[in-house]
């Protein structure tokens, strides 16, 4: 082999490099751009909501759950709900139902109250809290088995099919929104005792209505109009001048790398953080997800292994390109080291 | 490649050049990372309280698997091209399957098995080539479906790819990653054969005892003779355990 000509040298590289770049970029036809309906996105004007003062149930919660109430869960008996083996627990929030004061598989929104002291003035805060819909859902990216999808609204669906109740998506959400119900879902179909969780349920932003030109539910319910419902750039556009206006503060913007729900308030979100956090604290189970936070600046799950994105796509240049200086020196002779 | 005798030794062919041996072994490497930290994202740790095992806590933390299994990606990527372009061009062939290689798997394993003489090998067995194809063509999914779910990823690419086509990504990424797991049980139940046992040096150190190779390979062995790369002198020698050692070209794939 210490006989190949330069010439020959070359062809074989081109041929097999050909060969390699095919197999790895040779999908590209399957790589469709998004076109067609505009993201959307919605502007909370929290100097307008009061929770709907004198109301037990805020008109946007008693919205969602009449209008998304055929999607909740419906498990099997509670009773014969298996626990997480090993573990024994499960998730099941089938006897709280009725719950409204926080995120359940059966309660898709709340709105959460406190009270803040900023710059010596008290300030009620009422926040009601839901999915972002963010720009780029770690959720939806990294489920395990393709359940959550990306309308080309901006709406981030989660498959009650194809779920199989892992919570990863919740632990990946920086306000671990997703809720988890047990007993149903395709695990029960499976192995129920030993593998799957059940399934995980959120605000799907009334896709089905927005689809069909109107807005969701709980923008329709609000009677105080706080909260808007658009093209996103138009309510980000919104939510800054009226942040601008006040002098207050836009969440949701920056958070988890862009989301498509933006928040105004007076008060800074530290502040309103801080204070949910420490109501969190005195729930009858602290950890318990389903009562957010609103951490400021709070980066996407995402952000560290796509730092790393580029070692991945040059890869196959190096190995290319080591490859064809080695076999170069093997079919010269010059390297004994494979000897 | 070297046949030789080291001293008192048995004389022994180079079956595995450094070349091989260390692509092997990072393929290896980053593949158990990968399968280890990947199953990791299923999620399964938690559930299955293997956090709970000391030196494990981080093993249900996400953002930790998910980075190393980007970096193990990285190895493995690298690896694999440089596999398929090296031995390409220095047209390293013998681990390509061959016509008839079904049957002759199923005749070689049969005399494993009842003791009867084994039908004559190449420098692979036939076995050992559809393994090749299984296990290659399992971790080529497993790249090419990896590359589009780390591309997604990427906030710039956010909205480029259809729904549809992440999950069936996901889902032969995933089913790849289980056939990988089979084809490397079978890899290694190989071995459960005793016939099979004398190959294992050659991962290792790259050598192989000679008269083995000799009865078991000898396909491989006359096309060694043929070539001169083995000489009636080292043939004479491995009969007899004389030193002796004969320098040849590159013939490891």
């Amino acid at each position: 082999m210490g006989g190949i000509s330069r010439r020959e040298f070359f062809k074989r590289a081109i041929a097999t490099g050909v060969v390699s770049g095919m197999a790895l970029t040779g999908a590209e036809k399957a790589a469709e751009a998004s076109t067609g309906q505009e993201p959307v996105g919605t502007f909370i004007d929290m100097t307008l909501c009061n929770g709907c003062e004198g109301l037990k149930v805020p008109k946007c919660v008693s919205a969602c759950r009449a209008k998304n109430q055929d999607k909740f869960p419906k498990p099997v008996k509670s009773a014969e709900i298996p626990n997480y083996w090993p573990q024994d627990k499960k998730e099941d929030w089938s006897d709280k139902k009725g719950l409204t004061t926080r995120l359940t598989p059966y309660n898709w929104t709340f709105v959460q109250q406190t009270k803040i002291e900023h710059n010596g003035k008290t300030y009620a805060v009422n926040m009601p809290r839901r999915c972002m819909h963010c720009d780029n859902p770690p959720c939806a990216k990294v489920c395990p088995f393709g359940a959550q999808t990306v309308t080309r609204e901006g709406a981030v669906l989660i498959n009650p099919e194809t779920c199989f109740g892992g919570a990863k998506c919740r632990d990946v959400c920086p306000w671990g929104i997703p809720a988890r119900q047990a007993g149903v879902g395709l695990y029960m179909k499976i192995a129920p005792d030993f593998v799957g969780g059940g399934v995980m349920y959120k605000c799907d932003l009334c896709i089905d209505r927005v689809k069909e030109g109107k807005n969701p539910s709980c923008v329709e319910a609000c009677p105080n109009g706080a909260i808007k419902f658009g093209p996103r750039e138009e309510m980000l556009a919104l939510s800054e001048a009226r942040a601008k206006e006040i002098d207050g503060y836009v969440y949701g913007e920056k958070e988890n790398g862009g989301t498509s729900t933006f928040y105004v308030s007076p008060v800074p979100f530290e502040k309103i953080n801080k204070a949910f956090m420490a109501q969190k604290a005195k729930q009858p189970n602290p950890d318990a997800p389903g009562y957010p936070g609103t951490p400021v600046n709070v980066g996407n799950f995402l952000d560290t292994p796509n730092g790393v994105t580029a070692g991945i796509l040059l890869a196959p240049v190096a190995g290319l390109f080591t490859a064809g200086y080695k076999a170069y020196k093997t079919m010269k002779g010059e390297d004994v080291s494979d000897r | 490649m070297t046949a030789k005798n080291n001293g008192a030794k048995r004389p022994t062919i180079l079956r595995h050049s450094l070349t091989v041996r260390l692509i092997h072994w990072t393929v290896t490497l980053s593949t158990f990372i990968l399968i280890f930290t990947g199953l990791g994202q299923m999620p399964i740790y938690k559930r299955y309280l293997l956090d709970q095992v000391p030196g494990f806590a981080w093993s249900s933390n996400y953002e930790i698997t998910v980075y190393v299994h980007y970096i193990a990606a990285i190895a493995l990527v690298f690896a694999a091209v440089f596999h398929v372009v090296y031995h390409g061009m220095c047209r390293h062939f013998h681990i390509l399957p061959r016509r008839g290689d079904l049957k002759e798997s199923y005749l070689l394993v049969k005399a494993m098995l009842t003791k009867c003489e084994e039908p004559p090998c190449h420098k692979y067995l036939p076995e050992q080539r559809l393994a090749y194809v299984f296990i290659a063509g399992s971790l080529g999914t497993i790249i090419i479906t990896g590359i589009f779910k780390v591309l997604k990823n990427l906030p710039s690419m956010a909205n480029t790819f259809s729904s549809d086509f992440i999950y069936w990504m996901t889902m032969l990424h995933n089913i790849a990653t289980f056939m990988v797991i089979f084809g490397i049980i079978a890899h290694l139940g190989a071995f459960v054969f005793k016939a099979n046992r004398a190959l294992l040096p050659g991962i290792f150190t790259g050598r192989v005892d000679l008269e083995y190779i000799r009865h078991r390979h000898c396909l491989w062995y006359e096309e060694l003779c043929s070539e001169n790369i083995i000489t009636p002198e080292q043939i004479a020698g491995t009969a007899s355990h004389a030193p002796a050692e004969i320098q040849d070209t590159q013939h490891t794939a």
